[in-house]
This record gives C-alpha cells, sequence and structure tokens, in this order.
C-alpha cells in the first residue's frame, strides 16, 4: 500500500467527512475532521485499516481556537487526525470507547489546556500537583507564571 | 559518656535515607552507584536505611517540586533528631536546568535546611563521598 493509495482509501471510507488531507512527507498523513465527526473516523481507522495504536495526542494553541492531533502509527505508516476547537467553548468528544488507552492523554488535555473531554470515563487531573490552582492551564499561551521568590538560606554573602 | 557513645556511632556509622524529591534519575544512579562494591561506602559503615525513621542522612536529589513539597517536608519529620541534610547535585542545589518551571519551587533549601551541598549534574560517587566526610567533619567539630 502507497500513500496515495491510503489517502484514495480515507476519502472513499470517510467521504465528505474529510475536511483536508495531505501529505507533506512520504508515509505521513495529515487529515482533518471535524469534532462531531471525530469518533467516526477513529472508529472507521480502527475498523477498516486496523490501526490500533495511537502514538498520543499533541494540543497547540492557536489564539482563537485549540488544534489537537490524534497521532496513529501502523507499520506502514503515521496518520495524523487534526480536529479544531474554538476556544471560547473548548469541548471535545472521548475516544476512549475506541481506543481505551487514550485516556491518559485526554487527561493531559484537561489539565494542560482546560479542553472538557465528554463523555470521560474517569476524568481526574493526572498530571499537574495535588494543590494545583483551578483555572490555571499551563499550555495556553496567554497564562502567566509568576514565580515565588527564592530565599537564600543564611542570606546573601 | 552516654552522649559521647552516641556521638562515636553516629561518626563511625551514619546511616542515609536516599531521597528523590524529583531528579531525572543520574543522581539516583551515582548514589547507588557510591554503595555498590565498586566504591563500597558500607565499609566507611555508612548503610543505606529505607525509612527516614531509622535514618541519620537524609540525601536528597532532585529539585524541590510542587508535588513533593508536602511530602519532603513530612520525610523530614518523621527523621529522629538530630538529622543532617545533603542536597546532592545542582538540582537540589538551585533547582538547574528546571528552575523557574511553574512545577519547580527551587533548590531543597527552600523547603528543608541543608547541611552539605554537593554539586555536579550528575554528581561522581567521589564527590558525594567527599560530601558525607565534610558532613562528619561538621558534626565533630560541632558546627552543625
Amino acid at each position: 500500500m502507497n500513500d496515495q493509495a491510503l489517502i484514495a482509501k480515507i476519502n472513499e471510507g470517510l467521504k465528505d467527512k474529510v475536511v483536508a488531507i495531505t501529505s507533506p512527507a512520504p508515509r505521513r498523513i495529515f487529515f482533518k475532521v471535524t469534532t462531531d465527526n471525530l469518533l467516526t473516523a477513529v472508529s472507521w481507522l480502527r475498523q477498516e485499516l486496523g490501526i490500533t495504536h495511537l502514538s498520543t495526542i499533541s494540543g497547540v494553541d492557536l489564539g482563537q481556537s485549540f488544534e489537537l492531533l490524534y497521532h496513529f502509527a501502523n507499520n506502514y505508516c503515521a496518520i495524523t487526525l487534526r480536529a479544531e476547537i474554538p476556544r471560547d467553548q473548548p469541548v471535545l468528544p472521548s475516544i476512549c470507547e475506541v481506543i481505551p488507552g487514550a485516556i491518559l492523554y485526554e487527561r493531559e488535555l484537561q489539565d494542560m489546556f482546560g479542553i472538557v473531554v465528554q463523555n470521560i470515563p474517569d476524568g481526574r487531573p493526572l498530571v499537574l500537583p495535588d494543590d494545583w490552582p483551578a483555572g490555571n492551564y499551563p499550555l495556553r499561551k496567554d497564562w502567566k507564571y509568576e514565580r515565588p521568590p527564592e530565599v537564600i538560606p543564611g542570606g546573601k554573602s | 559518656m552516654l552522649q559521647k557513645l552516641t556521638q562515636w556511632s553516629r561518626l563511625k556509622s551514619p546511616w542515609i535515607l536516599h531521597l528523590n524529591t524529583g531528579a531525572c534519575n543520574a543522581c539516583d544512579i551515582e548514589v547507588v552507584a557510591a554503595l555498590t562494591p565498586r566504591f563500597d561506602v558500607e565499609r566507611f559503615g555508612i548503610l543505606l536505611e529505607g525509612t527516614p525513621r531509622h535514618a541519620d542522612v537524609i540525601i536528597c536529589t532532585g529539585p524541590a517540586t510542587r508535588q513533593m513539597k508536602d511530602r519532603l517536608i513530612r520525610v523530614y519529620e518523621q527523621a529522629p533528631d538530630p538529622k543532617f541534610v545533603m542536597a546532592v547535585g545542582a538540582c537540589a542545589m538551585s533547582g538547574c536546568v528546571y528552575r523557574g518551571a511553574y512545577n519547580i519551587l527551587g533548590g531543597i533549601d527552600q523547603l528543608i535546611p541543608v547541611d552539605v551541598y554537593v554539586p555536579g549534574c550528575p554528581i561522581r560517587p567521589d564527590a558525594l563521598i567527599e560530601g558525607v566526610v565534610k558532613l562528619l567533619d561538621k558534626i565533630k567539630q560541632g558546627t552543625r
């Protein structure tokens, strides 16, 4: 199977659900879907192409919106699924019912970007400290961190 | 008399607790290397303990993370008096490359008093042994 055949297969299988599809490098395919079709696209990838390995989910703060990139991989190539959600309404469907291992990445997304993942089986905080103040999302570009002043034990010499 | 005996035993056989407060594991490997036969600090009576309740010296590796704050203070309070703390590695001294990150509070000395700093990234086992020797000198002279 080559890239062109794979792109044709994705276009054929998901039809108008694919917003844009590109292949910037050999064995690398990016395609974009809307968030409503995200779960459908992931389950299609799993059932029809047999892709079960989700490498990671990465998030990008684009200013007005957040872009989520679901990096899937199989023996032949890496397929990245892109989805964009507005910043003022950051709601995302969970893909845990298709890929159960995605829960760690989704919990991290909730922690670091403040994205609300719907239907997540267990939405507790994952990576941030226990006493982290609510409403602080470190990977948002507009988040500012005030470093607490350090003390020098015994004073400066 | 008894005081002299405890002081002697403290100097001849300090028991250490190895505590990782968020290090990248490089310092931990070197601390363990100091305990294993190549350097073998056990011949000086230095014994690795599994609990702070038995330890005289707490060897801290890694920067003080926000998550470890309460736990580090609790471990320090669990150790019986007199207790000594060694900050091992550049991270434990100042935070090093993690300094200024949102989940890092700085060096170990931001949370608990530190007696000896051992620089290095990671430390060499020789440096750790020299640090312990300097700590024992401090205890002997009564400056700590």
